[in-house]
């Protein structure tokens, strides 16, 4: 069984690298240890994808245990016409796009501390000035994270998902069609309108 | 505006890597050349360095643990067939149908309990008797108004006939339509034993016209019969038949008991003579009474006598009629409304 499932995975070509056949054939078999394996490998991706868009840790969180407990599910019926990564992330975003239409305003957490001044000035100096510190220098202050988070709850739905995925889950363009199920010039396009809009939010939050 | 989201879907395919090699020098070509793109490239550039930089935020603990506790509860329920969700889903919907279908039956049966303590019963059984009375009548009754009639000729004609009053405003409505003048007709026709020979009921919208065949004595019970629904009704018309299909003598001001002894004359002239005259000496009355109180300012209509809401229309003899029994009348009762 084990090793017919390999052949079809290997059949696949392209989408699914050798390792990933194996482990992929062993959870299909019923074999924990690769079913735990597969969620190890991808649970702080899918978790901090789907945070990113739905804004609450415990929704986060509930919504990462749904998808895979959908993923394992629906793993006998994977065709892999597809790659098993952007199978899992569109049950993964499908789940979260539905979940935020239900609760049609995203709940985001709440900032713990409103972004003092000097973080404000850090920020503005960062997207206007050519010579303040770098990126990574200043997310390392931490709120910037609660700051983009912000940001991100008032983009589109939609917008937020090809952000999310083109920034912090760093997909390409064609992933994320596949992902989302999409054409790639709409992915352009919302990718260009999404970053536009979250400039505007973030200019209007450090004013 | 157009141009200017081209530039950021290609300053943004640059940054992120997606361009082929000739739209990426071209790209870069431009952002070396010109500042304004330059700035733009440097700007968005610098949101997508910010977003990039956003760190990971770490899973829960146990969040391993969880998925694996519902995968095993799951494929738990699966072998065990303990839970089913289509076989959830329909009882799910049975229940429902269920619970609609029992708060429609408490509906009824408390719209009952409200109909049988608020409407009382007599009115109840009238309305049920009218209903069905209404129901028979319309699948029994509405026949061709003359049957002995060539089948060939055509019926609407005569159906169709107007009654014009002649003079006009002075000649009000025979009656007003109610369903208790309508019963009360339809009762004095069974009362006399007459309903069977009821030919048609031509029921229009405001008026309803009855065309009975019977004998002369017959026709003198009904409106005998009807003689207390005459209070009810303002004015009374006597239309007398004859053969040709159309054309009818309607005299008017003409009270019941006088269409009675019309209708009792055999000859058809002498009828049409007797109505005349009548009709004439009627309208002179009703025009002394009309002068005599209008000097007084009394409202003289008040004083006429009330009349039937009846009418007479009669075929003469006609050869084709059966011969059979005492058939001597053919009288037509119109009721009409407003």
């Amino acid at each position: 069984m084990v090793k017919f499932i390999q052949e079809q995975l290997k059949n696949a070509g392209d989408n699914i690298s050798i390792d990933e056949a194996a482990l992929l054939s062993h959870a299909m078999a019923g074999n924990a240890e690769a079913i735990e394996r597969l969620i190890l490998k991808y649970q702080q991706r899918i978790y901090n994808t789907i945070l990113k868009m739905c804004g609450n840790a415990d929704d986060a969180a509930e919504l990462t245990q749904d998808t895979f407990v959908r993923v394992m599910q629906g793993l006998r019926g994977f065709k892999a016409h597809s790659s098993f990564y952007t199978w899992m992330f569109r049950i993964a975003v499908n789940l979260t796009l539905n979940f935020c239409k239900r609760n049609t305003k995203v709940n985001f957490q709440p900032l713990e501390n409103e972004p003092d001044e000097q973080l404000k000035q850090q920020l503005k100096d960062f997207l206007i000035d050519k010579n303040s510190p770098n990126p990574p220098d200043v997310a390392a202050a931490g709120e910037m994270h609660n700051i983009v988070l912000k940001a991100l709850e008032k983009l589109d739905a939609d917008q937020r998902a090809v952000v999310v995925l083109r920034d912090i889950e760093q997909m390409n363009y064609a992933q994320i069609a596949e992902t989302l199920d999409i054409e790639p010039g709409t992915v352009k396009s919302r990718i260009a309108r999404g970053r536009k809009n979250l400039r505007e939010i973030l200019e209007a939050a450090v004013q | 505006m157009k141009d200017m989201e081209q530039l950021e879907e290609l300053l943004n395919g640059y940054i992120d890597g997606e361009l082929d090699e000739r739209k990426s020098n071209e790209v870069k070509r431009l952002i070396d050349h010109d500042k304004k793109i330059f700035d733009l490239y440097d700007s968005l550039k610098r949101y997508k360095d910010l977003m990039n930089s956003v760190s990971q935020t770490p899973c829960p603990d146990g969040l391993c643990d969880n998925i694996n506790e519902q995968l095993e509860r799951q494929i738990l329920l699966a072998d065990t067939n303990a839970y089913s969700h289509s076989a959830g889903r329909r009882h799910l919907i049975f229940r429902r149908l269920m619970t609609a279908a029992a708060m429609l039956a408490l509906t009824a049966i408390l719209s009952f309990v409200i109909l049988d303590i608020f409407v009382p019963k007599s009115s109840r059984d009238k309305f049920f008797a009218d209903t069905m009375r209404k129901k028979s009548l319309k699948e029994t009754l509405y026949e061709k108004p003359f049957p002995d009639e060539d089948e060939s000729a055509p019926q609407t004609v005569r159906q169709n006939i107007p009654i014009t009053p002649v003079r006009g405003n002075d000649v009000p409505l025979v009656a007003v339509l109610t369903l208790e003048v309508d019963w009360l007709v339809a009762k004095a026709l069974t009362t006399t034993g007459i309903f069977n020979q009821t030919t048609a009921i031509d029921r229009q919208p405001g008026s309803v016209k009855y065309v009975i065949n019977c004998s002369n004595e017959s026709a003198a019970n009904l409106l005998a019969e009807l003689s207390f629904l005459w209070p009810q009704c303002s004015d009374a018309k006597l239309d007398i038949g004859e053969e040709q299909a159309g054309k009818y003598i309607t005299i008017n001001d003409i009270s019941a008991p006088q269409a009675l002894e019309i209708c009792k004359a055999e000859a058809y002239p002498v009828r049409i003579k007797m109505a005349g005259d009548i009709a004439a000496a009627n309208r002179a009355a009703a025009e002394n009474i009309e002068k005599f109180y209008a000097i007084d300012g009394i409202d003289y209509e008040q004083l006429y006598t009330q009349k039937p809401a009846l009418a007479s229309a009669e075929k003469s003899p006609d050869a084709n009629l059966p011969t059979t029994g005492d058939r001597t009348a053919v009288i037509t009762i119109i009721v009409v409304g407003k």
